[in-house]
């Protein structure tokens, strides 16, 4: 065998070898910091301080709720019914009805008794031309747009324009607020000039009893898909985002729920027409404040729940995935000029370099090393002893991370109480190195081999559950 | 490239015990969390007892102290505290007189105030947030004492916000704006709670006029600054400080060229019923402040019509839009105008007033 061959798989070993070791280090550390930030979020956030927030009536900012909507007739009368029953004194919701082609609109008619409202609209950011406004005589603080199909970023856009409140959540059409969640993100605003933008955490419906648009009743989904999404999102939320945010490097609110000043995404021209757009509008609003040396924050806060339908079937949670990594894709080449730039700091270097390195790089690099074990294994060069360690070290390690991620859900919110989903989510923990794990990655690499495509696709709802 | 690590001298016996320290730390991970979340939902429930129970004989015993067992664990502590809180807030007279009483008694307060001085500073926040909630007078001096000697922000914050509901007269109110003074500027919202609570606190001691002294003594002091004042105004509205009207009025009078404070000034005049600065207000060239005054031109009087008419013509969107419903507010006359103006050269005005109707046909 030459010796370039030999060479480039001892190379590559070594590099999988690295790549190992570096992404559960980063995940520890992400944990050990969320476990400090949620320790010391759960002492200063006591019922004391949130009876204050109520009391103090005076103490608020107006909020605009935007809502965009494409074919959601199934779930849209139910989630702008929750919306009204948010737990604040003064906000407005804007459902931008965004060119369905399904009963959006007739559903929200009829359930909302909407009016022609004839309210001029300021241009402030770009989108498709608006059809018609509607207000519902029902409900005085709900605003119905109806405008050509222009994707999500183009929807929310139109929403700003519309909206008249100088903070503005911007909420999926299938989720559910909980009725204090705009309370909790928004005294932020408050309590800190800097700060530009927050996001609350994400947690799945799916398996969740809903009565009036409120969730009553929360319980682990019971399909294997359904409940792997819990896991993934708790760790996703609790320890990622928490950990990123203890090191100023939050680079991602998530489309589904984040409130913004308006005047900041104003400023950076609003949502960009992509499909990343969550993450496209974070990094180009630290990339705003940064060129301009504004002072500003972006903090992830994780006790503002917001409940998301989470896909139910392999191949809608396929396409969701493929999705997600398109934008982080194209988010990361828009902004490129950010990437290990010491002018963006630890944005940059800390924040942008794991989405480089780790979420970009990775899947390419651990099917590499997955390729490679055959290879090695026909030429003779496989220590078999070694990937057995390997793989073990690298499963353990890895349920460890997801365990405390559970932990820290438990030990905080106790949103789960059942023991039985509890011990379900640990064995998730485990079951997610064999097989899942593995057919994300295929998809991540499907999704890194055709980010240049920009479709949404369609995603299927279901009616929630009563 | 791996072979000097593979080779080395008992490598596979370290990477078996890390495999093996990553076991037996998943199994206890596990157990841990099951035996957390038992304990968890045992002292919540234990708490949520003993909470009710406090705030039961304090509303019903006069001998509350005597009822309740004397709190031992952190968990005993605070469901105290809440409970005593939570009636402080509800309740005036005897029975506030009795919870505040049961703080002493218990040694509730004296924990606190152990825990005020503890090495963790978001656990001597919590300390403090709760301290402040009893609004215990004898806390004044401790507030004091250990602001000097604290060293993080966060928690002077809260020094300072507990010190605010134990204001009693124009020396405290100085006092804390010291204290206020010798931190950086936090926010706007949080300015204006503490001298919220400054207002209440002197409203219930009857000497709210200190508020209105305080407010003049410091317009023209160059070292308080202006956001500080514009806060004071604002707190001021919120409050409704009737007997500070001559400090409001001179405010509006002092500061012409910055909006923030006119606007707070209005604000704060339109709260206890003081419409006189608004003609000349919706003249202000800053568009905030034309705004600001066509909120409240709706509450005075019919003759300022034409010069809100004038506004619907306004090169400003929200001036325009807030005019237009200022109108709609303003009766019949109001709406006459809008139906004359929807036929208007003026595209702009025209659908300030057609959208101004069809809020009004709602």
């Amino acid at each position: 065998m030459s010796f370039l061959l030999w060479f480039a798989l001892q190379f590559s070993q070594f590099t999988v070898f690295l790549y190992f070791l570096a992404i559960n280090t980063v995940y520890t550390v992400l944990i050990v910091l969320a476990m400090r930030d949620i320790i010391r979020h759960a002492y200063l956030t006591t019922s004391r301080v949130a009876r204050r927030q109520l009391a103090g009536e005076f103490y608020y900012k107006p909020v605009s709720v935007i809502v965009p909507a494409y074919n959601e007739a199934a779930v849209i009368a139910q989630s702008v019914k929750a919306l009204t029953n948010l737990h604040y004194p003064e906000f407005e919701i804007i459902v931008i009805n965004d060119g369905s082609t399904d009963d959006t609109l007739a559903r929200l008619k009829e359930d909302f008794s909407l009016v022609s409202s004839k309210k001029p609209v300021r241009l402030q950011v770009p989108h498709e031309a608006i059809r018609a406004i509607f207000k519902s005589a029902d409900y005085p603080n709900l605003i119905v747009i109806d405008k050509e199909n222009g994707g999500k970023a183009d929807a929310i856009n139109a929403g700003i324009n519309v909206s008249s409140y100088p903070i503005f959540c911007s909420i999926d059409a299938d989720s559910i607020l909980e009725p204090d969640a705009i309370l909790k993100s928004s005294k932020l605003f408050l309590e800190d000039d800097e700060l530009i933008a927050t996001g609350g955490i994400i947690r799945i419906l799916n398996g969740c009893r809903i009565q009036d648009g409120s969730v009553v009743e929360i319980g682990l989904p019971g399909s294997f898909i359904e409940a792997m999404q819990v896991l993934e999102y708790t760790r996703a939320f609790l320890s990622g985002r928490t950990g990123w945010n203890a090191l100023k490097s939050l680079l991602i609110i998530s489309g589904a729920f984040g409130v913004f000043r308006k005047d900041m995404v104003v400023a950076v021209n609003g949502y960009r027409k992509t499909i990343g757009e969550d993450m496209d509008l974070v990094m180009r609003l630290h990339r705003h404040c940064k060129d301009n040396a504004i002072p500003y924050k972006i903090l992830f806060v994780p006790d503002p729940v917001c409940w998301t339908q989470a896909p139910f079937s392999m191949k809608m949670l396929l396409k969701q995935r493929n999705r997600w990594h398109r934008g982080m894709i194209d988010a990361l080449l828009s902004n490129r000029g950010m990437i290990l730039n010491r002018k963006y700091g630890a944005t940059s270097l800390v924040g942008i370099s794991y989405f480089v390195f780790v979420e970009f790089l990775g899947p390419l690099i651990e099917l590499f090393g997955y390729v490679s074990i055959p290879i090695l294994y026909f030429l003779g060069m496989l220590n078999t002893q070694f990937m057995v360690m390997l793989i073990l070290m690298a499963v353990f390690w890895g349920i460890s991370i997801n365990v405390a991620a559970v932990f820290l859900d438990t030990y905080n919110f106790r949103r789960y109480k059942k023991t039985s989903d509890i011990l379900r989510l640990c064995l998730l923990s485990a079951a997610e190195f064999f097989g899942y794990r593995q057919i994300m990655l295929l998809e991540r690499l499907r999704a890194t081999l055709s980010f240049r495509e920009t479709a949404w696709g369609t995603q299927d709802r279901q009616v929630f559950k009563q | 490239m791996f072979d000097f690590i593979t080779e080395s001298r008992n490598f596979y016996d370290y990477i078996t015990l890390a495999v093996l320290l990553l076991v037996f730390f998943n199994t206890f991970e596990i157990l841990f969390l099951l035996y957390n979340k038992a304990r968890v939902e045992r002292s919540e429930r234990k708490r949520q007892n003993l909470k009710r129970l406090a705030s039961t004989a304090l509303i019903t015993a006069t001998n509350a102290a005597e009822l309740l067992p004397k709190p031992a664990t952190e968990d005993e502590y605070a469901a105290y505290s809440e409970a005593v809180a939570s009636v402080l807030d509800s309740f005036e007279g005897e029975i506030a007189d009795r919870a505040a009483a049961l703080i002493t008694q218990l040694g509730i307060d004296a924990h606190y105030r152990r825990l005020a001085r503890h090495r963790t500073w978001y656990k001597r926040g919590n300390a403090v947030d709760i301290l402040a909630s009893f609004r215990l007078k004898a806390n004044k001096e401790f507030f004091l004492a250990i602001f000097r000697s604290e060293t993080s922000s966060e928690v002077k914050y809260r020094i300072i916000y507990g010190l605010s509901r134990l204001v009693r007269d124009h020396g405290d109110i100085l006092v804390l704006a010291r204290l206020l003074s010798s931190l950086p500027y936090l926010t706007a919202k949080y300015t204006e709670d503490i001298f919220y609570n400054v207002i209440t606190a002197l409203k219930a001691a009857g000497r709210e006029e200190e508020f209105g002294l305080f407010m003049r003594d410091t317009m023209h002091d160059e070292s308080v600054l202006k956001m500080v004042k514009r806060d004071c105004l604002a707190a001021c509205s919120a409050a409704v400080c009737e007997k500070g009207r001559a400090t409001l009025l001179g405010y509006y009078a002092a500061f012409p060229g910055e909006p923030e404070i006119l606007i707070a000034s209005l604000r704060a005049l339109a709260g206890i019923g003081d419409f006189s600065q608004l003609p000349a207000a919706l003249k202000h060239p800053d568009w905030r402040v034309r705004l600001a005054a066509l909120k409240f031109s709706h509450l005075c009087c019919t003759d300022m019509l034409p010069e809100v008419r004038a506004m619907l013509h306004d090169p400003n969107y929200h001036v325009r839009l807030n005019a237009a419903l200022a109108f709609a507010r303003s009766g019949d006359a109001g709406r006459a105008v809008l139906r004359a103006e929807e036929s208007s050269d003026d595209r702009f005005a025209a659908a300030a007033a057609a959208y101004a109707l069809s809020q009004e046909a709602l």
